[in-house]
């Protein structure tokens, strides 16, 4: 017998895994294909990499929106642990490099070797997957990743070199912990890539501190500046 | 980016294995790895392929799907490599997901992979993962070879010298710290390590680690408390689960402790240890029908794993039989033989489970038979006779008539483990379903009073300054108790009270660890093991 009790939401969830599937396969067959393009030198290789960039894309969107399921449904869990901040930059870069070098933005990481925090790893990548996907679209020649420890805070911080954020969408310029802003929900996916790392910094507590984010414009490249503080 | 002198691994001469369920995956992994240079490369399509390869063959890199379809899955693909040893800490296993880790549940910590990657993936992020491994893979060796070799004061040693350089995997080195010092019954040691870790975050392991050391100490309230804790911030951290349900039986409560696996159970329904543990408990406790199914959970996924065991069931069966349903209970025993063809305990394991079954069924002349059968079969054994089997013969002897033949059986389970709890409520179930609840608490109390006053006697030796007849009292209990810890521990403590008098010896202190072995072995949480360990240890570096 069949259960009756299957919401809409839960069919909902399923599909996204399914849809999410079928996306990881699509990726790395087009990444065979690229790679078989390179080696034979077709010169309209590199067309291929938007194709793979809005699979990426499309692919963090279902995470984002698988994660923000579970936590409405209070499944989501954090699962604390002590990372190098070294390793987190590394990986981001390897992940995101080929596809930033393709539209000829360059890289740049920095952080201290000795630098280490409690956190959830793979709820941060997310949430830096999604700002470095934003920063491909808007970013001239350079988008950097950077990790810090500020007071008693672990400061991540994605800059780019391009026009800035639109005025409406700076969140706490003034980098204070504990304010929660509205956030326009108009702006469409981006809205909902705040609103993950909200939570995302939200869940990290230590004592009676919590996480927070902020977005202001400027910064060592002179674009928009993403930071999201973790106690 | 700041480099530092970071090992170079050369992955070229690497073997490979790779497992997934679908060719394509496996097509694209395979030319992932040729792109690193990568010769040896094999595949298997299934759990129970890649468990063969495995055990044929070295591999220095397997990267292992979670979901392998039916059959065994990655993650028990990983368990039985690491429990025969196939997969030991130098090789890297790589598990590969679908979604999101937060999906999966922590299970226990010695049966975790290296790294778990999520779908899809570039060739890049796989290169850099495996290279970050095999160079965290070199600074460790040294702690695991000392852990191996059970020299827990080097390991610890190591540890402090590479936590010291910060390295980039300074958490997995402070983990294993804190292992060592649980390892090394050093309890207050571990408390104040993940004490000062949780400072700085509520990191998940530091917290389950602290609760042990509770666990250990024997501050059960704190450690209930913690474990309470971890659940309700991070309800897929299974051990806590199973930590939990050990400290509520501690604090006499298996009813709570049973609704706390059943939740685990619920969470997490891929656990044979789990569910084995929940029916054995839920027999305990008279719940049948939660018996029933934990046992069926058990037996279903043994199919696939290397801890399946015949008493998963033997359990079911003798749940069938208190399930008014004797005759299930024999069809069941009748897979035993097929499923477990060469242990040499199967056929114990199953007359006993017989002879309970045609019992209930009024076939005296069935039951009789079946008991014969395990007589013949325990006799064969010997002295290799694990306890809880040990029980249900003497159960079965007595269902026979043979009430004296069970109770000195009995007896003498309760003679070696007169403070078990867990052990005693098993031999309180016997006598209860043999209508003898009182013989049964008459047995226990008279047989505990013994004990005590045996070992209080050798005590009040040592204590009057005896210690040489003490030794000769202590050693000669030992001898016929040899699986009683505090007789164990109390001959050990005499003999080295003796060498801190009069010198240490080479064959006092290889008689004290003969004993410390004992008691280690009987209960690793044994309470004044610490104590005892560490004047082993200051006598023994005196004789150097």
């Amino acid at each position: 017998m069949m259960k009756q009790t299957i919401s809409f939401t839960d069919i909902l969830a399923m599909t996204l895994h399914d849809t999410k599937n079928s996306l990881g396969i699509l990726f790395n067959n087009l990444e065979d294909i690229i790679a078989g393009c390179r080696a034979e030198n077709c010169a309209r290789h590199s067309d291929f990499y938007t194709l793979q960039y809005e699979i990426q894309r499309l692919n963090h969107s279902l995470i984002r929106l698988l994660s923000l399921y579970k936590a409405e449904k209070s499944q989501l869990a954090v699962n604390i642990d002590y990372h190098a901040a070294s390793d987190l930059l590394e990986e981001a870069g390897a992940s995101h490099e080929v596809l930033l070098a393709s539209r000829n933005i360059t890289l740049l990481t920095q952080c201290e070797e000795d630098l280490f925090w409690a956190f959830d790893r793979s709820l941060i990548e997310g949430v830096v997957d999604n700002v470095i996907n934003n920063a491909f679209r808007y970013a001239k020649t350079a988008v950097k990743i950077s990790a810090t420890q500020e007071n008693e805070y672990f400061v991540l911080k994605i800059e780019d070199d391009g026009a800035g954020y639109p005025p409406g969408m700076l969140i706490n310029v003034e980098k204070q912990p504990g304010i929660k802003q509205e956030i326009d929900f108009q702006t469409g996916s981006t809205g909902l890539g705040l609103y993950f790392s909200m939570m995302v910094a939200d869940m990290h507590t230590n004592r009676d501190k919590k996480g927070f984010i902020s977005i202001v414009n400027g910064g060592s490249l002179g674009g928009g500046v993403f930071s999201i503080y973790l106690p | 980016m700041e480099q530092t002198k970071k090992p170079q691994i050369n992955l070229k001469t690497k073997k490979v294995l790779i497992v997934d369920d679908f060719f394509n995956f496996r097509l694209t992994l395979k030319n992932m790895m040729r792109s690193l240079g990568i010769m040896y490369i094999d595949d298997a399509a299934n759990g129970e392929e890649a468990v063969r390869k495995i055990a044929a063959r070295r591999y220095d890199i397997i990267l292992c799907d979670y979901n392998l379809g039916p059959g065994k899955s990655g993650q028990q693909v990983l368990e039985e490599g690491k429990f025969r040893g196939h997969i030991n800490y130098s090789s890297i296993f790589v598990m590969i997901t679908a979604e999101n880790t937060q999906e999966m549940v922590m299970g226990a910590m010695e049966y975790q992979p290296d790294a778990y990657l999520v779908k899809p993936f570039a060739k890049e992020v796989l290169e850099k993962r495996i290279r970050n491994i095999a160079a965290k893979k070199l600074n460790i060796k040294n702690i695991e070879t000392a852990i191996a070799d059970n020299d827990f004061d080097h390991a610890l040693r190591v540890c402090d010298e590479l936590m010291a350089q910060n390295p980039r995997n300074l958490s997995e080195i402070m983990k294993l710290k804190g292992e060592v010092l649980l390892k090394k019954a050093d309890y207050k040691g571990a408390a104040e390590f993940y004490d000062k870790i949780l400072q700085r975050g509520n990191v998940g392991w530091a917290q389950l680690g602290r609760g042990r050391a509770d666990l250990m100490m024997g501050n059960y309230e704190s450690a209930r408390e913690i474990f309470e804790n971890i659940i309700a911030q991070n309800d897929k951290i299974m051990p806590a689960y199973d930590y939990l349900a050990r400290t509520l039986i501690k604090m006499n409560d298996p009813q709570e402790a049973q609704n706390v696996l059943m939740k685990a159970t619920e969470i997490s329904p891929r656990a044979l240890l789990r569910h084995k543990y929940l029916g054995k408990l839920a027999y305990r406790n008279e719940d049948f029908s939660t018996a029933e199914n934990s046992f069926k959970a058990a037996v279903e996924q043994g199919k696939n794993s290397c801890f399946k065991s015949p008493e998963d069931y033997t359990g079911l069966a003798r749940t069938l039989v208190q399930r008014a349903a004797p005759q299930e209970g024999l069809k069941v025993l009748g897979k035993v033989f097929k499923e477990f063809p060469d242990r040499n305990d199967t056929r114990l394991h199953v007359s006993i489970a017989e002879s309970f079954a045609y019992h209930a069924m009024n076939k005296t002349a069935e039951a009789r038979r079946a008991l014969t059968k395990a007589q013949k079969s325990a006799a064969e054994l010997a002295d290799n006779i694990p306890r809880e089997l040990a029980l249900s013969l003497a159960q079965a002897y007595m269902m026979a008539g043979g009430i004296d033949e069970g109770t000195a059986i009995i007896k003498n389970i309760v003679s070696s483990h007169h403070d078990d709890e867990e052990m005693l409520a098993d031999v309180r179930t016997v006598f209860k379903e043999m209508d003898m609840a009182e013989q049964g608490e008459e047995l226990i109390s008279t047989t505990r009073d013994e004990i005590i006053s045996l070992n209080n006697e050798g005590v009040a030796l040592a204590r009057g300054g005896k210690l040489s007849e003490a030794i000769i009292y202590f050693e000669k209990a030992a001898a016929h108790l040899p699986e009683n810890k505090i007789i164990n521990a109390n001959a050990a403590h005499v003999l080295m009270l003796d060498m801190k008098e009069k010198g240490a010896t080479e064959d006092g202190l290889a008689r004290a660890k003969g004993y410390l072995d004992r008691v280690h072995k009987i209960d690793e949480s044994y309470i004044d093991y610490a104590m005892l360990i560490t004047m082993y240890r200051e006598l023994s570096s005196g004789v150097q």
